[in-house]
């Protein structure tokens, strides 16, 4: 978990998404302005800055769920802007929410069920009647999912409702649903809004170990300024929509117009 | 009462209630999966009949635009019965491309939704008006091919004789029901559709094309509504209007039920049906007063329903 050993894969990783010139504006608010930076592969890359910084809407332009006014983004070396968000989904970029969004009704199994949509074969004719390879894929599916919410640690809920878990297990129900995806990337919203300094220690653990798990690259949006130090590879910081500074920990801690736009007013 | 006559208005009620159920069913799902009362939902029940009695060949009267005309063919009644259902079904779907999806894109209020729903209803009616004209038709006797006119549920000395059509109907709607109940249950496209029906953003971000399931989901239950237009109409006549008020009982059923709840959808159909059913005859006048008197003392007694949740601010 060192700086220094994570630095080195990062070095030799190739690229995996790149925002070029990317720019979002609402009415007179330009949210995101000409934002360039490169992602690489099997990377942890923080996205801090102040808040109403932009970097949900640079979230929300990845996850295709908005469209930028200019500028392109390059997933794995196609554009994918004008793409839906459940193309984009499909292709392996998954995230979760500030303010979480799971389905509350349904049981945290069926959410990472739901979560694993693109990956069962099944038609409706075989579902329906039950034939194979129906029955033998919902088995699969359920024994996936049930693995992904031990990983977790919360196959102990899995038929408790969402809406009636805890927080801090919605944070990381919402983890694993996005996780049934599997994923390329996936862009985590603040993960550790809302936990304490022991919770955070094991999210920043668990964190480095899905990385590692699953090959992802993980791209986070997060407040808390030591979990982040702490964890990203390379660091890009937002302020009123433009980015002003790229770097790992060491460069963006020194930075000084990060001191002044952000560190320095913490 | 009479243990026959009993038994003759419970079968009564059971059929009648199974179609209750399936049209109700369409109601639910639109329900569930936009947060509206689909008001054109009436008037497809009424198209898909009227495609069905043109299918079949039967003959359209002296006034609208098309006075005398009949299709030169003439399908056997089930296969009438799918297709008509069918168009009914590519109806639905063009009522939700262009009267339902542009205000949804646009992020409008969902009563205007609503709004614009009657507005399609009384288009469609005014429509089949225009074409074929305001009178009833009568579906031809023999469209049952060689089933008897109706079957005996009691014994020779004791008859329950129940018409064929309303075994039909109750055979047909209980299969649809089993049908969609393990489409939703057992497939990926139910909890999709689940998924659809809380958050569709959320759906949307873990692969799932929502426009789409709203677009089959508009199929579905049109279809299932076209099929339930022709399967009543068929037992007692066709009139452009006959839907909007088989389409009021519907509403009817699912507050009873509880709204977006599918199981309750089902219950509240067998309930008002069965309900209907046991009105006496001197007083058949007064079954709708029935139906919706029931419904108002659900709306004091448990607002959400029989199966419904209770409704709960989300914070």
């Amino acid at each position: 978990m060192t700086p220094q050993t994570t630095n080195n894969l990062a070095f030799n990783a190739s690229p995996i998404l790149e925002a070029k010139y990317l720019t979002r504006s609402f009415g007179g608010l330009v949210a995101v302005n000409k934002v360039s930076f490169v992602v690489n592969n099997n990377e942890i890359f923080g996205l801090i800055g102040p808040n109403g910084a932009g970097k949900t809407t640079l979230f929300n332009l990845i996850t295709g769920l908005i469209q930028p006014s200019s500028g392109q983004l390059i997933y794995k070396g196609d554009k994918i802007i004008k793409l839906r968000p459940h193309q984009i989904a499909a292709k392996g970029i998954a995230r979760t929410f500030q303010n979480i969004r799971l389905f509350g009704e349904l049981s945290a199994l069926e959410n990472v069920i739901i979560g694993r949509h693109i990956h069962i074969k099944s038609g409706v004719f075989n579902g329906v009647l039950n034939i194979p390879p129906a029955p033998i894929e919902e088995l699969k599916t359920k024994h996936k999912a049930l693995e992904l919410l031990d990983l977790v640690g919360l196959s102990d809920r899995a038929f408790e409702k969402a809406q009636n878990l805890s927080y801090g297990d919605q944070r990381r129900l919402e983890i694993a649903r996005a996780l049934a995806l599997e994923p390329q990337i996936i862009l985590l919203d603040e993960p550790a809004a809302g936990m304490n300094p022991n919770e955070k220690q094991y999210l920043s653990t668990f964190i480095r170990q899905i990385c590692t798990q699953f090959n992802l690259t993980i791209i986070l949006i997060e407040h808390h300024v030591p979990l982040v130090m702490g964890l990203c590879d390379r660091i890009a910081v937002l302020n009123f929509g433009k980015l002003i500074a790229l770097g790992n920990p060491a460069e963006v801690r020194s930075d000084p117009a990060v001191i002044e736009a952000y560190l320095g007013a913490e | 009462m009479d243990i026959t006559l009993f038994l003759q208005q419970f079968l009564n009620g059971l059929s009648i209630g199974s179609a209750y159920a399936i049209f109700a069913l369409g109601y639910t799902l639109i329900f569930s999966i936009l947060g509206i009362i689909n008001f054109a939902h009436g008037a497809i029940f009424t198209l898909g009949a009227y495609f069905t009695y043109a299918l079949i060949g039967g003959a359209f009267g002296f006034s609208g635009l098309l006075a005398n005309a009949a299709l030169p063919v003439q399908l056997p009644f089930a296969l009438a019965l799918i297709l008509g259902s069918t168009l009914a079904g590519f109806v639905g779907v063009a009522v939700e491309r262009f009267a339902f999806r542009p205000l949804r894109r646009k992020g409008s209020d969902s009563l205007l939704t609503v709004v614009s729903s009657l507005g399609v209803a009384v288009v469609i009616v005014n429509v089949i008006q225009y074409l074929v004209g305001a009178e009833s038709y009568t579906f031809p006797a023999n469209i049952y091919g060689n089933l008897p006119a109706s079957f005996n549920f009691g014994t020779v000395e004791k008859p329950v004789p129940i018409r064929s059509i309303q075994v039909v109907i109750f055979c047909v709607s209980v299969t649809i029901l089993t049908i969609l109940t393990y489409l939703i249950n057992r497939t990926k496209y139910g909890k999709a559709m689940q998924a659809v029906a809380e958050d569709s953003t959320t759906a949307s971000l873990l692969g799932i094309n929502s426009d789409r399931f709203i677009v089959w989901t508009f199929f579905i239950s049109s279809f299932i509504a076209g099929l339930a237009g022709s399967l009543v109409g068929s037992s007692v006549s066709i009139r452009p209007t006959f839907g909007i008020e088989f389409g009021l009982k519907g509403l009817a059923v699912i507050v009873l039920g509880g709204l977006g709840s599918i199981p309750g959808a089902v219950l509240g159909g067998f309930v008002i049906g069965l309900v209907e059913a046991f009105v006496p005859a001197d007083y058949s006048g007064y079954k709708d007063a029935v139906a919706f008197g029931i419904l108002f003392m659900m709306l004091l007694i448990r607002p959400q329903g029989l199966l419904g949740r209770r409704f709960v601010q989300k914070v």
